[in-house]
C-alpha cells in the first residue's frame, strides 16, 4: 500500500530523512519511533504530500506522490486521514461542524453528511456532545473528536503525528483503543510517537527512526 | 451554499476592518468619480454647444447675383453641411437693428449699409467637432466671392481643450486610485486570511482544493467592491444634487442646472461592476502573496 524506495529529505542543506526505504501493507498498524527530531514528522509529511523528497521515490497504492500535479494532492489527501498533536479543531465551529469538514470539501449531501458525521461521533464515543464547541471539550474529548474528523470519510490510512503527546497515560489508552477499532475494520494506521506507553499498549510493527534515518524495523506482534 | 456562508462569516467576523475597508474604498471609488461626473458633463456640455454653433460665410460686397448662387449650390452639395440659409445685406442691416436699437444710429451715419451678406451655414453632426469645424472653414475661405468665414473657434477649440485635459485626468487619477482601491481591499482581505490561516492549513490538510479555499475570500473581496462602489454612487449622488440645488438657487447660473446630469444607469451598473471586479482583483492578490493551497 505505501511504498518508499530510497527517500531522501532535507531542510536547508540538513539532513532530515536518509535513504529510507520501507513498505506498508494495506490494513497495518504501524508505530514509528524515534526522538524528537528522527524525521517522523517529515516522512508523515512525504505521505500527505506536503512536503516532496530531494531523492527517491513514494507510491501510495501504486501512485508515484512524486509525479501528482498540485491539483492532485487534495484527491491524495482525501483518502487520508490525519491526527495530529495540537488537535488542529476550529474553536468556533460546533463539533458537528468541525467533523463534517471533510466531507464539505468533497461535495457530500446534507443528508451524507448528517449519516456519517453521527457515525463518526458515534464510533469516538461523543455524538452526544456534537452541538458543542471544541473550548469546552476536555484535551481527550478534543483528540477524539480530531479522530473523527480524519475517518468520517472513511479514509485508506490514518496518519497520527504524536496523538498522545498531550494525554496523561489514561486518556493514551483511550485513544490507542479506538486506532485498534477503526484498524480493526481495515483502516491501515501510522502513528508517530516517542511515548513508550504507545509502544506497550500497540504490539505492533515499529519502525525506528534516529537521524533520519530507519535503524530497526521490530515487528513485535502480528 | 457553504461557500457563501463563510464569505459572510468572513465580513463579520472582520466587521471593524470590513466597514473602514469599504469606506475607504467608497472614498477612493468617489474621487474617481467626481472626475468622471465632471467628464461627462463637460462632454454634454460641449456637444450641445457644437449643436448650437452656426457658421458665418461672409460674401464680398461686390458678388455678381450668378456667383452668390454658385457659392450657394456648392455649400449645398457639400456633405458638411446640415443647412444653408442666406441673409441679405438688407436683411443684416434688419437683424442689426433689431437686436441692438440703442446703436442703429451709429450705422445711419455711415451714409451706406456697411453690413456683407452672408450664409449662415450648419453643419452637419459628424462635422461639429473643432478639429473638423477649423478644416471645413479654411476650405470654405477659400472659395472665390468668399470674404471671412467665421465661427466661435476659440471657444469650441477651449472647450475642447478641456474636455481632453478632464479625459486624461480622469484616466490618470482613476487608475491611480483603482489601484489604491486594491491594495486597500487586498489588505483587508490578507488580514482575513492572516486570522483564518489555522483553519486554512487544516483545509488543506483534510483536501480542500485551492478554489474551495479561495472562494469566500474572492466572494469577500467582490463584496467590499461592490459595497465601496454603490456606496461612492450614493455619495456622489448625494453630492450631485446638492451642487445643483446650490446653482438652481443662484439666479445668474439660471438655466444651468437643466444641464447637469448625473451617470445614466447603465453607467452606474457598469461602475458597480468595476467595483467587483477591483475587489475580485484585490483578493486575488492577496491568496497569490499568501500562498495558500500550496501546502
Amino acid at each position: 500500500m505505501i511504498q518508499l524506495f530510497h527517500v531522501s529529505k532535507y531542510y536547508d542543506r540538513r539532513l532530515a530523512l536518509a535513504d529510507v526505504t520501507l513498505e506498508i501493507e494495506k490494513g497495518e498498524f504501524v508505530l514509528l519511533m524515534g526522538a524528537s527530531g528522527a524525521g517522523k514528522s517529515t516522512l508523515l509529511k512525504l505521505l500527505i504530500g506536503a512536503e516532496r523528497p530531494e531523492e527517491g521515490q513514494i507510491l501510495v497504492q501504486g501512485r508515484s506522490l512524486s509525479k501528482l500535479r498540485p491539483s492532485e494532492i487534495p484527491v491524495l489527501r482525501r483518502k487520508i486521514g490525519v491526527v495530529l498533536q495540537d488537535f488542529r479543531l476550529l474553536p468556533k465551529k460546533t463539533v458537528f461542524d468541525n467533523v463534517s469538514l471533510p466531507l464539505l470539501v468533497q461535495g457530500a449531501s446534507t443528508v451524507e453528511i448528517r449519516r456519517k458525521v453521527t457515525d463518526a461521533l458515534r464510533s469516538v464515543g461523543l455524538d452526544h456532545k456534537k452541538d458543542l464547541f471544541p473550548p469546552g471539550l476536555s484535551t481527550g474529548e478534543q483528540q477524539r473528536i480530531c479522530i473523527a474528523r480524519a475517518i468520517v470519510n472513511g479514509p485508506i490510512m490514518l496518519l497520527a503525528d504524536e496523538p498522545t503527546g498531550n494525554l496523561d497515560p489514561e486518556l493514551t489508552s483511550e485513544i490507542i483503543e479506538l486506532f485498534k477499532s477503526i484498524n480493526a475494520r481495515g483502516t491501515t494506521i501510522i502513528v508517530a510517537t516517542h511515548d513508550p506507553n504507545v509502544l506497550a499498549q500497540v504490539n505492533r510493527r515499529v519502525i525506528i527512526l534516529d537521524q533520519g534515518k530507519v535503524v530497526s524495523r521490530e515487528q513485535v506482534c502480528p | 451554499m457553504y461557500l457563501l456562508r463563510e464569505a459572510v462569516a468572513n465580513v463579520l467576523t472582520n466587521r471593524t476592518t470590513t466597514v473602514v475597508a469599504v469606506a475607504t474604498t467608497a472614498f477612493t471609488f468617489a474621487c474617481v468619480g467626481v472626475f468622471l461626473l465632471l467628464y461627462v458633463n463637460l462632454k454634454t456640455l460641449a456637444s450641445s454647444l457644437e449643436q448650437d454653433i452656426q457658421v458665418m460665410v461672409y460674401l464680398q460686397d461686390d458678388l455678381t447675383e450668378q456667383t452668390r448662387s454658385e457659392i450657394d449650390l456648392q455649400l449645398k452639395a457639400d456633405r458638411a453641411v446640415g443647412s444653408v440659409t442666406f441673409v441679405s445685406k438688407e436683411q443684416a442691416l434688419a437683424d442689426f437693428q433689431n437686436q441692438f436699437p440703442a446703436e442703429s444710429h451709429l450705422l445711419q451715419g455711415l451714409g451706406q449699409n456697411p453690413l456683407p451678406a452672408s450664409f449662415v451655414v450648419t453643419l452637419a453632426v459628424e462635422s461639429r467637432s473643432s478639429d473638423a469645424m477649423r478644416r471645413w472653414a479654411h476650405r470654405t475661405q477659400s472659395i472665390p466671392g468668399v470674404a471671412q468665414v467665421q465661427y466661435n473657434q476659440e471657444w469650441v477649440e477651449a472647450l475642447a481643450g478641456i474636455v481632453r485635459y478632464i479625459e486624461v485626468a480622469a484616466i490618470i487619477v482613476g487608475l491611480i486610485l483603482s489601484a489604491a482601491s486594491v491594495t486597500i481591499i487586498a489588505n483587508t482581505i490578507r488580514l482575513a486570511l492572516y486570522s483564518r490561516r489555522e483553519e486554512i492549513e487544516i483545509l488543506g490538510l483534510i483536501g480542500a482544493s485551492a478554489t474551495f479555499i479561495r472562494v469566500p475570500y474572492l466572494l469577500e473581496g467582490a463584496a467590499l467592491g461592490f459595497l465601496g462602489s454603490t456606496l461612492s454612487l450614493a455619495i456622489l449622488k448625494a453630492g450631485f444634487e446638492l451642487f445643483r440645488h446650490e446653482i438652481r438657487s443662484a439666479s445668474r447660473f439660471l438655466g444651468v442646472d437643466a444641464l447637469l446630469t448625473f451617470f445614466p444607469f447603465q453607467m452606474c451598473v457598469v461602475l458597480v461592476c468595476v467595483g467587483l471586479f477591483l475587489g475580485c482583483a484585490g483578493s486575488f492578490l492577496s491568496l497569490l502573496r499568501f500562498g495558500e493551497g500550496r501546502a
